[in-house]
């Protein structure tokens, strides 16, 4: 049952979206400091090459021009380009492999940095990395990562013989899949490839850094993780973590993107170089080659089913496309396997994956991370398992979907709740399912239906390091500060912060001012990333506001000389929850505790921590509606039904602002969003909105968002996760949808008009 | 390279400034001006995010040399506004949260003013015409539209 509550669950605009309508919000490449410089980077035009020699020299004598560096001027000291490293406990995932320089000696990919300048303006310090002179040996490079893996391809890490950077089981591997599928009375099985989706979250990467005397450096930077990329720039950087300063401007989209560093190393370089502060801002066309996208992946995968329905055996192999670097791409294929081997019921699993590098742009984590992935292959396995024994996918789902009580996604924890059964059979109803899926189709334009289930962590305790802590302090007029450190991207997390704190304090909700974004200031949290930032931070947030409340309770009770269990706080009042008539202003206990002349004074305040030991998976099922057009092989997706399992809706309007986002970034990763690489050269073909498409206001269909709101108890006020979730069901529910239309099954991505136009015709 | 002097009326004011041939407009804004509100997404003019009002007409000030525009009259997202009262698209963007990440969205108001000028009463289908060249990747548009047909309620009524 949901509790009463009068600010949670409403739909409160966000705190930070009125200064971002006039312009006032602050990016990373909207600060300007004294003296600021400019830096730009140069970048291999090879795929695969040694520096030979490098020469500076006419780069630095040009006016204006305050430094040039290349490896010879940087820590050579590996590292992993994800910020979230350090949250990864070793045994797990035996760490991230360590494998970049800030700057290198050798080239990896077309776009790898080899040098950079600091000026005083763009065109100089471009002229000046004109003015490099740069002799390369270019090395045989490999561009797909089944050729990488065959012997005698170039290596392209040293030690990494055929390329395989990490090989990984699912770690809850059981049963026996052979003997799974001996008794199976039908097996399934397809070979899935899912594309290099692009973040183009709108804000190209940028960082600004200063180093101050003393020997502090500041770094402004989009990374959503600002507590652990601190501590891995100091580790990089072999200085004490106390030296450095992370702030967090307003940040432009991420969605996984700013799950990497991007060009703060080189940023922290030229400034130390220069002793000036420096802005480093990318191009489009640097964004796209030079940070991370999804990481491509290869996936085969079997099922056995029995005539009942029910699933013997599930194998699942993944071949994953690192590129030139691990960054994430370990990491999202191990989250694959979890989430997609851990939403069915099966006494059989195994599977394995191996990651390899190419001489290609970087695969990282993109929103959903490996989830949707794994979603395009189960969920097209699972319909076609249905189809075989003659029952209908949605009730195949049902019969095979684990429920509360069985284990979770991430095995040893249990389903804390789960309302997958209500979300199936509302998303249904809304959809049409019973009326208008597996009708006979006739004509040019045919229209069909098809859905997908999905699970998703509300963080990962037991897994990653889950740890928040929030601070409150109560200002004198009854107003509090809260301070917090989550990355607000866009998602709307400081307005559900911000709405949880004023619930539990018993504040209005225009009461909470919230401070963020500076290390120096907030206390350790891991950032906002795999949906947890509502569940995990929201949690510290009411540890902390049960704390001050009670500081606030006991000096009222004093002061209307009653006991704090008689009293309570609403709309920022103390009162006598017999007699509402008695009463004090939050603002008047406040100031009185301040400003104290009887020696009892206190700034009331307090610090909440929440280790999360829970992943409390959300879930999901999605419908599509879509036409497909038998002449052009177009596909229109016509409607989507998504019914969510947010246990609470903090603020529904932000929860349906993730999903619509999600489904429509799902669509054009499903229909036309492919990261196009060439493979005689490793040049990147897809380099702009021009040549890589993303959907546009046009191209939304009809979404409709079911919130199914039954409180988790260990989440905030009953709340679980949403950010990644929007975007796993919707390439497989389209495919299932193009499938019911026209009877063709497309297995990879993006499914455009030329594959399904293939696929008729065959 | 030769540098000019050149004259922009930009939100109200009247500015003299030195500008050189290769400078967009959006150089000069942010750079020279510093109304960093106008946004670089793109730089070819294919996500909409850098575009102001020029003549009240929208206009991609990334591809938009300055030089091309002089004595023109300018309104960028700074200018929308009376002082710290939002206007009514601003608002309504806010109340129906059209604004996540906030990167597209002074180019997405400034081309929603230009098309409420011209069509008052737009139909969500005049709408998604009208924004068709900005790009958002967080909010998949849904309640952009929503907060477009809002503003335009509120504007009609005043």
């Amino acid at each position: 049952m949901k509790k009463e509550t009068a600010i949670v669950g409403q739909r409160i605009p966000r705190p930070d979206t009125p200064a971002k309508t006039m312009g006032m919000a602050e990016y990373a490449a909207d600060i300007k400091l004294p003296g600021l410089l400019v830096g730009r980077i140069l970048r291999s035009p090879y795929p695969h090459a040694n520096i030979k020699s490098i020469d500076t020299s006419k780069a630095k004598q040009l006016p204006g021009v305050a430094a040039v560096i290349t490896f010879a001027d940087v820590p050579q000291t590996l590292f992993n380009r994800s910020s979230m490293a350090e949250a990864f406990p070793p045994p797990i995932l035996a760490g991230e492999v360590q494998d970049e320089y800030v700057l290198s000696d050798k080239a990896r990919f077309v776009g790898d940095w080899i040098a950079a300048a600091a000026a005083t303006d763009i065109y100089t310090a471009e002229k000046a990395l004109d003015l490099i002179d740069v002799e390369y040996e270019v090395l045989p490079a490999v561009f797909d990562p089944v050729a990488a893996m065959q012997p005698g391809a170039p290596v392209i890490h040293a030690g990494k013989e055929r390329n395989i950077a990490a090989t990984m089981e699912y770690p809850f591997n059981c049963g026996d899949v052979e003997k799974g599928f001996k008794e199976a009375d039908y097996i399934v099985e397809g070979f899935f490839s899912t594309s290099s989706q692009k973040m183009c979250q709108l804000e190209p990467d940028a960082a600004v850094a200063c180093w101050y005397p003393g020997g502090r450096v500041t770094v402004w930077s989009p990374n959503e993780n600002p507590h652990l990329a601190k501590r891995v720039f100091a580790k990089v950087l072999n200085i004490p973590d106390g030296l450095v300063r992370w702030i967090t401007p307003a940040v432009g989209g991420g969605f996984g993107g700013r799950l990497s560093f991007g060009v703060e190393f080189i940023c922290a370089a030229l400034a130390k170089a220069t002793g000036k502060p420096v802005r480093v801002e990318c191009t489009r066309e640097e964004d796209f080659i030079g940070h991370d996208s999804r990481t491509a992946e290869y996936q085969t995968m079997k099922m056995g089913v029995k005539k009942d329905g029910v699933i013997t055996a599930i194998e699942h192999r993944i071949i994953s496309d690192s590129g030139a670097y691990y960054s994430h791409s370990g990491s999202t294929t191990g989250v694959n396997l979890i989430h997609t081997l851990g939403l069915l019921r099966c006494a059989n699993i195994y599977g394995i994956a191996q990651i390899v590098y190419t001489n290609t742009p970087v695969g990282g984590g993109f929103r959903g991370y490996g989830n949707p992935e794994g979603a395009f292959a189960i969920q097209q396995l699972i319909d076609e398992a249905a189809e075989k024994i003659g029952m209908d996918p949605l009730e195949f789902r049902l019969k095979n979907a684990r429920e509360a009580g069985e284990p979770s996604c991430w095995a040893p924890i249990a389903l804390e709740s789960c309302n997958l059964e209500q979300c199936i059979r509302l998303g249904a109803e809304r959809i049409g399912w019973r009326e208008k899926r597996g009708l006979k189709k006739k004509g040019q334009v045919r229209r069909g239906l098809g859905m997908s289930i999905m699970t998703h962590a509300s963080g990962a305790g037991g897994f990653l390091l889950e740890h928040s802590n929030a601070i409150i302090k109560l200002n004198e007029d009854g107003s509090a500060n809260l301070i917090v450190s989550p990355c607000e991207m866009g998602q709307g997390i400081l307005g559900a912060l911000s709405q949880i704190a004023a619930e539990a304090l018993g504040l209005r909700y225009e009461d909470i001012h919230v401070v963020t974004g500076d290390t120096d200031v907030t206390l350790f949290d891991i950032g906002s990333h795999a949906s947890r930032s509502v569940y995990v931070i929201g949690n510290a947030v009411v540890e902390a506001a049960r704390d001050v409340k009670r500081q606030v309770l006991e000096r009222a009770a004093k002061k209307l000389a009653v006991s704090v269990n008689e009293l309570d706080i609403q709309a920022a009042r103390v009162f006598v929850k017999a007699d509402a008539e008695k009463w004090v202003s939050v603002s008047e206990i406040a100031r009185e505790a301040i400003y104290n002349f009887t020696l009892t004074g206190a700034h009331i305040s307090a610090i909440g921590s929440f280790q999360s030991d829970n992943w409390c998976p959300n879930f999901q099922a999605a419908f599509a509606e879509v036409e497909v057009n038998m002449e052009t092989g177009e596909v229109k997706v016509i409607k989507f039904v998504v019914a969510h399992d947010i246990g609470r809706a903090i603020n529904p309007l932000n929860v349906e602002g993730q999903i619509e986002g999600g489904v429509v970034q799902g669509i054009g990763f499903a229909l036309y969003e492919d990261f196009v690489v060439d493979k005689n050269t490793g040049n990147t073909i897809t380099d702009s909105f021009a040549n890589y498409k993303i959907p546009s206001i046009l191209d939304i269909p009809e979404i409709e968002v079911i919130l199914v709101e039954e409180p988790v108890p260990s989440g905030p006020f009953g709340a679980k996760g949403v950010g990644e979730s929007g975007l796993v069901n919707i390439a497989p529910a389209i495919a299932n949808a193009i499938y019911d239309a026209v009877g063709v099954r497309i297995c990879s991505l993006p499914m455009t008009p030329e594959k399904i136009l293939m696929a008729l015709n065959a | 390279m030769p540098k000019e002097m050149a004259s922009f009326t930009v939100n109200g004011k009247p500015y003299e400034l030195i500008i050189e041939p290769q400078m967009t407009l959006l150089d000069v804004l942010r750079n020279q001006l510093g109304l960093m509100g106008t946004k670089y997404a793109c730089g070819t003019g294919d996500c909409g995010a850098c575009t102001v009002l020029v003549a009240e007409k929208p206009v991609l000030s990334c591809l938009t040399l300055a030089a091309t525009v002089k004595g023109e009259e300018i309104l960028t997202i700074e200018g929308l506004a009376d002082g710290n009262n939002l206007h009514p698209i601003q608002q309504a963007f806010v109340d129906a949260g059209a604004v996540q990440c906030g990167f597209c969205t002074p180019g997405m108001i400034l081309t929603t003013k230009a098309l409420l000028d011209e069509n008052p009463d737009p139909t969500p289908e005049d709408v998604q015409a009208g924004l068709g060249g900005n790009l958002c990747r967080c909010t998949g548009y849904v309640k952009i539209v929503d907060a477009v047909l809002a503003a335009a309620e509120t504007l009609r009524r005043r």
